[in-house]
């Protein structure tokens, strides 16, 4: 009934792939040499999906945050909810909502086929009432108010909102207090049942468990449904921003920025070559063996809380750059001016061959851990990338191929979001 | 799977944790030195300014360019406050040889640069470099004011500074922004050389296999020091129950309300020493089958997080939460209401057996996370032979009801510290 393919990976271990019939993909990570499991169910559902139709229906949009309004209700069931069941096997059971995917996932190190039992029965049994959902708009509202306060999330948003005037990107993944006031039970059912569609969801787990074992325990567990049609409205960005520059005020005591590039996308996903070539052209325009980051920090530009990050999804695309700074502005024109550089001098050869034998270190590392195991399952499955293509790629990218991919970069369509400390009356 | 402890000097202690499953090794120096507001500026910049540069590496893209070619080797420099001491980390985490393209010495090559580091810091004349100390004295301002904006870390910080006011515990474990500002190249020197002479050492290794002749270079590099007044870190004091219960309430322009509270405990120690103690405290405030969960958000909707926080080694414990403000007295009420249950002993079954089950889980996922088997054991430095995850395990299920309930007796309300955001002008 299942369709099972093996992948070997380069650092002894491997893992399987498997399709349900529902359409369901399941990918499986043996590590028999660990003593605890991580799992995930999860589905390709997120905040940015506030428009579409199922099955050729009526196209409908559903108010901002309820993707993640329906995370926190999934847990609830009419016998309670799935937090206790957890409890009774002393597992630590979570979930998150991101731009793309909403995840329900547990670690444990005993009672696994137990645990997943539950993991697959509550995500599959959606249990909303009226009250319930009342109850939860006083929780997240309080949720929402603690990032309203958080200078990190702020100013990522505030780059967003300004960079994107049309695609969903732009919008706060737990919505506002106003918007999630219009969710209802209905709304929320309506939702699951076009996301939560097993041809829609993915189950990863990595650790200390047997593969054919899951794979039986899938099969009589997971309910048949015939599978769905989802459309979700394409949304058509032009490569401009609204505006180049933003500011809040903060109770902070550093100003916070985010500066990004938006980029031109001609098809919505990006492929793996892509994000492979922007990470390593991050990593040689301001990773910690750059002349960059040793200049800003230097200068007194930026601290450890620095960083990069190629922020793509579906219909979107950033070249991000964040961290605390006096001087977000000198940062910036900093970072212009690098990029500049490489692309009139190229890259400096010696360094990409180290980036390279980095990027690949972290490969490795991050499938030492079981959690970083069942994540980088997670990332397969939402991206449709086989996991160990990555590394092939790595040991056959070329500095051309890299440097030709900072054509896409342009002042014009950036944006520098700026949180500021708000002087204390 | 008792860790392997070898003598490596006065007051060194060398601890080789084997565990075949990960595809890295880890090595720690852990420092220990009493927590003063006179040194602990000095100190808390130490793991910092010595995983930035060295002799041999004197500048830190240099540095970082070499760790980049070790498969992007990560260094772990960090400054904890284990009860009245200052714990000074110092570490490198690095890919096993077999891993690497072509079968590098990796592992070889990160323990001397990681000696290089601690042992042979880039200084002259009894002095690090000016460009050096000023960019770490910089980087420690920053983070500490960074501790303002975020609110929920400020708010806990400014409650444990009001209980113990005055007493070690009560400074800040990286110093103040004052303290920080008056550190020159000439006293972070002599904090290096007093942090190698007189501090509590343990060297953890992490790995599959030993690193060869590791142990022996560290126990070379401690004999050459004349090691003196080696701290013993025995000391660690306890708060008594307050008379009366304090309030101190803090203004500012911010959305959501940050409410900490403070408990005294008539028990504190070790592991061994608390484990009824630990347990009350899930029960009370941990996972999410807790009483705090479950009642204060989950029925009363009043916070999206509400829970515990232990300092087993000082008796003492927090419970924090984001509130609207208006329902500051409810929320209030309402721990203190879960805690006269725990007191009580109205805790159910189900509570108690919940927290053991989950408590013992997460024990045993220890196994197989280096960092955390480290810290385990780097935490642990009030005895001499802590027990491992697997045996504190045990422990765990012989605790009672009962004991716990006795524990629950113990503890006091002493401190609320309130973060309100400013009052809208009329």
């Amino acid at each position: 009934m299942i369709k099972k393919q093996y992948f070997e990976g380069p650092f002894g271990e491997g893992y399987v792939k498997a399709v349900h019939p529902t359409g369901l993909e399941i990918y499986i990570m043996e590590k028999p040499n660990f003593d605890s499991a991580h799992a995930v169910f999860g589905t390709k559902y997120g905040s940015i999906d506030t428009v579409f139709s199922k099955d050729g229906g009526e196209e409908i949009s559903v108010p901002e945050g309820i993707a993640h309004f329906l995370e926190h209700k999934l847990f609830e069931s009419e016998e309670g909810d799935a937090f206790t069941r957890f409890a009774a096997t002393g597992a630590s059971a979570n979930a998150y909502t991101s731009f793309d995917r909403t995840c329900y996932l547990f670690t444990c190190g005993d009672n696994f086929y137990e645990n997943l039992k539950i993991l697959l029965d509550f995500v599959q049994h959606p249990y909303f009432t009226q009250e319930t959902v009342e109850k939860e708009q006083g929780i997240i509202g309080q949720e929402i108010g603690m990032y309203d306060d958080n200078a990190g999330w702020r100013v990522m948003f505030n780059m967003l909102k300004n960079m994107y005037s049309e695609h969903p990107v732009r919008i706060d993944i737990a919505g506002t207090v106003e918007s999630i006031a219009q969710i209802d039970a209905s709304l929320l059912y309506r939702c699951y049942e076009t996301f939560y569609n097993p041809s829609n969801m993915f189950i990863c787990i990595a650790g200390n468990v047997d593969a054919d074992k899951i794979l039986k325990q899938i099969e009589e567990e997971v309910i048949y449904y015939p599978p769905v049609e989802i459309s979700r409205k394409e949304f058509i960005e032009n490569e401009s921003v609204a505006n180049t520059y933003v500011e809040q005020e903060l109770s902070v005591a550093i100003p916070a920025f985010c500066y990004g590039y938006k980029q031109k996308i001609t098809t919505p996903e990006r492929s793996l070559k892509t994000k492979v070539c922007m990470s390593l052209l991050l990593e040689l325009i301001c990773g910690e063996a750059s002349p960059l980051y040793a200049r800003l920090v230097r200068e007194g530009l930026i601290n450890d809380e620095f960083g990069s990050e190629y922020f793509c999804g579906r219909g979107y695309a950033t070249m991000l750059f964040e961290g605390e700074s006096t001087d977000p502005k000198r940062v910036a024109e900093e970072i212009d001016a690098e990029i500049n550089r490489i692309r009139e001098n190229g890259i400096d050869k010696k360094l990409f061959s180290a980036v390279k034998c980095g990027m690949y270190g972290d490969a490795v590392r991050r499938m030492g851990s079981v959690v970083g195991s069942a994540m980088s399952l997670v990332e397969s499955a939402v991206s449709g990338q086989e996991l160990y293509e990555e590394i092939k790629l790595l040991k056959s990218v070329t500095a051309e191929s890299v440097v030709k991919r900072l054509v896409s970069f342009s002042r014009e369509n950036s944006v520098l979001s700026v949180i500021v400390p708000k002087e204390e009356k | 799977m008792l860790p392997e402890t070898v003598n490596l000097g006065e007051g060194v202690l060398g601890r080789f944790i084997k565990n075949d499953r990960f595809n890295t090794t880890l090595i720690s120096f852990n420092f220990y030195l009493p927590l003063r507001e006179e040194t602990v500026a000095n100190n808390a910049l130490l793991p910092f300014v010595l995983t930035t540069c060295s002799d041999k590496y004197p500048d830190f893209s240099k540095l970082n360019y070499k760790l980049t070619r070790l498969y992007g080797a990560n260094l772990i420099s960090s400054c904890e406050k284990i009860g009245d001491y200052q714990l000074l980390k110092v570490g490198i985490s690095v890919i096993n040889d077999k891993y690497t393209i072509d079968e590098e010495d990796l592992t070889a090559q990160a323990c001397e640069l990681l000696c290089d580091l601690i042992f042979r810091p880039k200084a002259e004349n009894g002095e690090f470099a000016l460009e050096d100390t000023e960019r770490e004295k910089r980087k420690a301002i920053e983070h500490i004011k960074g501790e303002f904006s975020e609110k929920r870390i400020y708010a806990k910080k400014r409650l444990i500074e009001e209980m113990f006011k005055g007493s070690a515990f009560g400074i800040s474990k990286c110093g103040t922004v004052e303290q920080v500002e008056t550190v020159t190249g000439k006293s972070l020197y002599e904090a290096w050389q007093n942090m190698l002479k007189s501090g509590f050492v343990r060297v953890n290794v992490v790995s599959s296999e030993m690193p060869k002749g590791l142990f022996e270079a560290v126990s070379e590099a401690f004999s050459g020091i004349g090691r003196e007044n080696v701290t013993d870190c025995k000391e660690n004091t306890c708060l008594a129950p307050a008379e009366n219960v304090r309030t101190v309430t803090e203004n500012m322009d911010i959305t959501q309300g940050k409410l900490v509270l403070g408990f005294t405990s008539k028990m504190s120690g070790t592991d061994r020493e608390t484990l009824s103690l630990s347990l009350m405290c899930d029960i009370f405030g941990g996972g999410p089958y807790s009483r705090l969960f479950n009642n204060v958000r989950e029925k009363l909707s009043l916070c999206y997080y509400c829970a515990v926080g232990l300092v087993k080694i000082k008796g003492f414990l927090t419970v924090d939460c984001g509130i609207d403000p208006k329902n500051e007295e409810k929320a209030i009420k309402a721990i203190t209401d879960q805690l006269f249950i725990m007191k009580k002993g109205m805790f159910t079954d189900f509570e108690f057996e919940s927290a053991i089950k989950s408590t013992k889980d997460s024990l045993k996922t220890y196994y197989d996370s280096q960092s955390m088997l480290d810290m385990w054991y780097s935490l642990k430095v009030f005895e001499e032979n802590p027990p491992s995850p697997e045996e504190l395990s045990e422990l765990i299920s012989k605790v009672t009801r009962e004991d716990v309930c006795e524990a629950a007796k113990g503890i006091e309300l002493h401190t609320v510290y309130s973060l309100k955001p400013c009052e809208v002008e009329k």
